[in-house]
């Protein structure tokens, strides 16, 4: 059984005009995705900016409300269910962010941070138990104990992000939503990260949700991946084949358009025209169309589904 | 590259300081890099290794204090910059060399119009030339679609590709000799970089200008590149074409850096990572800069700091600081 389950998901947001109008548009953020996290697998989410990624990734562990479908996790849907429900089972599911810089509270020490969780799900029965507690999660991440009594301005970029890795793992997840948590930093400490979220995987048997817009990152990461463009899925399957041999356009242009460092690797660029537009106003039919080189009178006119082409791979693309 | 003998851009053991209070921070420590006129170069490095405060130099940029010039020179076709009278400064600066930053939104005037900020830049370098006519030219040769409607956009109607685009056309507006684009497409997605750096690569083709591009993404040197400086800790570490440092690199801290960096359909367990963290200002170790993090280091590492030297791997010459590259 999947961890985590979404069926037809929607988010929606209006669009408030003028000082006294009432909503007159929505921006379709996400528009109808389906998606499963299997128990200790890591799903890649991949798009550009305002692909409507990161709304995907807070709706599901219901940081956004979605506006329609369903969230199934551990077999329990959570897509209604009030805060005041939700809360016992928000220990099961974490999320670590972009920025470490804007995600510690500067005012609190690292203990106080990683702490606060152990607190709201009263799992240290005193201080001495918690001070432990931190001080083992701390070594986990590859900190130092003593670490705990400083605040976070006194630690770089990568010891930041492994400050918000602890107190994730600090209420014993099964999943954590990571959103973008390499693209803030250093390429050098960048791979110390991936790194570690691949050890602590292994060990501790999570299922990790990876969004991010670097493609290698992912494929690297992951073991499945979803390809997003305006708010849906145009492509899924094993990360290494999609990766291989991308079926849809986008993806195709996507992959081409990643600069490679190697220069023996010569990739036959398609440069694609064009901005990726609005969400307020998506196109008719293929959302894609408007910019994709080889659509035809059909794309303009008719939404491609998202269809199972077997081998684990679905393409919403009617030319495929 | 150039048969002129004197280089279009020559930075010679540049030392620059911020003064914090009494304490001055070394942020440059001897940078020497020299562009020739047509030539692409990128400078690569990490946040901190001082890489756009070069950039920023090359034509006194740096508000004085905090940033403190302590020696060295800056050529630019042959005249000293750090010499010149303020008069001069102003006609070096867009005249001769030209910036393009990473945030098209933050250096775009929101409140006018595109068309008239470019018509600025005309009016103040190339006066003749300052007519509508010329600003909607600009606009198509940076691949602006409709430039007619589009010079009476302001920034916020235009996406950022869009945005950066009409920097790049800002830029190119005085004809400069020398464009300086500091990490141009971090900002963007990678279909728009893609767009970007076709253009970059066009334009430099049709007006012959040189380009210095700082960027911490190695990518683009392979996509770009003549000539490649790698910077650490405020120094230039290596220095080589292109080609010739992405297919061996020699310092240490070149090969970690390439080898920490996920390439697609690179079949690999377990990435490389470079233990512990970039130095910051005013903390750079003692001896090699690079020594704790370096996987070869020995002893020695820790005593000096090793100069930037040619050395010549398989007939080619190259400059790299590390006396055991060939370890």
């Amino acid at each position: 059984m999947s961890l985590l389950s979404i069926r037809n998901l929607q988010v929606h947001f209006p669009v408030n005009q003028g000082i006294f109008s009432k909503a007159h548009q929505v921006v379709r953020a996400v528009d109808g995705v389906s998606l499963d996290v299997e128990p200790g697998e890591t799903l890649g989410l991949v798009g550009e900016s305002g692909c409507g990624k990161s709304t995907l990734g807070r709706a599901a562990i219901r940081l956004i409300a979605p506006t329609a479908g369903e969230i199934h996790f551990d077999g329990r849907d959570i897509t209604r269910l009030s805060s005041g429900d939700l809360r016992p089972l928000r220990r099961q599911f974490q999320m670590i962010f972009q920025d470490p810089y804007g995600s510690l509270n500067p005012r609190m020490t690292v203990e106080e941070i990683i702490g606060e969780a152990l607190d709201i799900h009263g799992l240290a029965a005193d201080a001495s138990a918690r001070h432990g507690r931190v001080a083992e999660l701390l070594s986990d991440v590859g900190l130092d104990a003593s670490h705990a009594n400083r605040y976070p301005h006194e630690f770089s970029g990568g010891q930041r992000q492994r400050i918000g890795i602890a107190r994730a793992l600090a209420v014993e997840p099964k999943l954590i939503v990571c959103d973008e948590p390499v693209s803030a930093l250093d390429v050098s400490v960048q791979a110390q990260i991936v790194n570690l979220l691949r050890d602590l995987q292994d060990r501790r048997g999570l299922a990790y949700l990876f969004i991010a817009h670097d493609l290698a990152v992912v494929e690297h990461i992951s073991r499945r991946v979803l390809v997003m463009y305006l708010g849906r899925v145009v492509e899924g399957g094993e990360a290494r084949e999609v990766c291989r041999a991308p079926k849809h356009p986008y993806t195709q242009a996507l992959l081409s358009a990643v600069p490679a460092v190697d220069p023996a690797t010569k990739r036959s660029r398609i440069v694609l025209t064009g901005d990726v537009p609005s969400p307020i106003n998506p196109p008719s039919g293929c959302p894609f169309h408007p910019r994709c080189p080889v659509a035809q009178a059909r794309c303009r006119t008719e939404v491609p589904v998202n269809r199972d082409i077997g081998n684990r791979r679905q393409v919403a693309c009617h030319l495929v | 590259m150039s048969t002129d003998t004197t280089p279009l851009l020559a930075i010679r053991d540049l030392r620059l300081d911020f003064v914090n209070g009494d304490r001055p921070l070394r942020a440059l420590d001897g940078v020497s890099l020299t562009v020739h006129a047509g030539e692409t170069v990128c400078l690569v490095g990490e946040s901190g290794s001082g890489k756009s405060v070069t950039a920023l130099s090359i034509t006194r940029l740096l508000p004085s204090p905090p940033a403190r010039v302590v020696g060295g020179s800056i050529l630019l076709q042959g005249r000293d910059v750090l010499q010149m009278a303020p008069r001069e400064l102003r006609s070096v600066r867009g005249g001769i060399v030209s910036y393009v930053f990473q945030d098209p939104s933050a250096s775009l005037n929101p409140v006018i119009r595109i068309g008239k900020q470019i018509l600025e830049t005309l009016e103040l370098h190339r006066p003749d030339a300052a007519n509508d006519a010329e600003v909607v030219q600009l606009l198509k040769l940076v691949g602006i679609p409709a430039p007619e409607s589009r010079a009476r956009d302001y920034a916020h109607q235009l996406s950022g590709g869009m945005q950066q685009r009409v920097m790049i056309a800002m830029a190119l507006a005085s004809r400069p000799k020398l464009l300086v684009a500091d990490e141009p497409t971090t900002a963007l997605d990678v279909t728009i970089q893609a767009q970007i750096l076709d253009l970059l690569r066009d334009l430099k083709q049709r007006t012959g200008m040189a380009i210095l591009l700082i960027t911490h993404n190695l990518g683009l040197v392979s996509e770009i590149a003549d000539r490649v400086a790698v910077m650490y800790a405020g120094q230039i570490v290596e220095e080589a074409p292109a080609r010739e440092l992405l297919a061996r690199p020699l310092h240490p801290y070149t090969r970690a850096l390439m080898d920490s960096v996920p390439e697609l359909g690179r079949d690999v367990t377990r990435l490389k990572a470079i233990a512990g963290n970039v130095p910051q200002l005013g903390a750079w170790p003692t001896g090699c800069r690079f020594h704790p993090r370096c996987p070869k280091a020995i002893a020695a590492c820790a005593q000096h700091n090793p100069e930037l030297s040619l050395v010549e791997p398989a007939g080619s010459s190259r400059l790299v600081r590390c006396p055991y590259w060939n370890s």
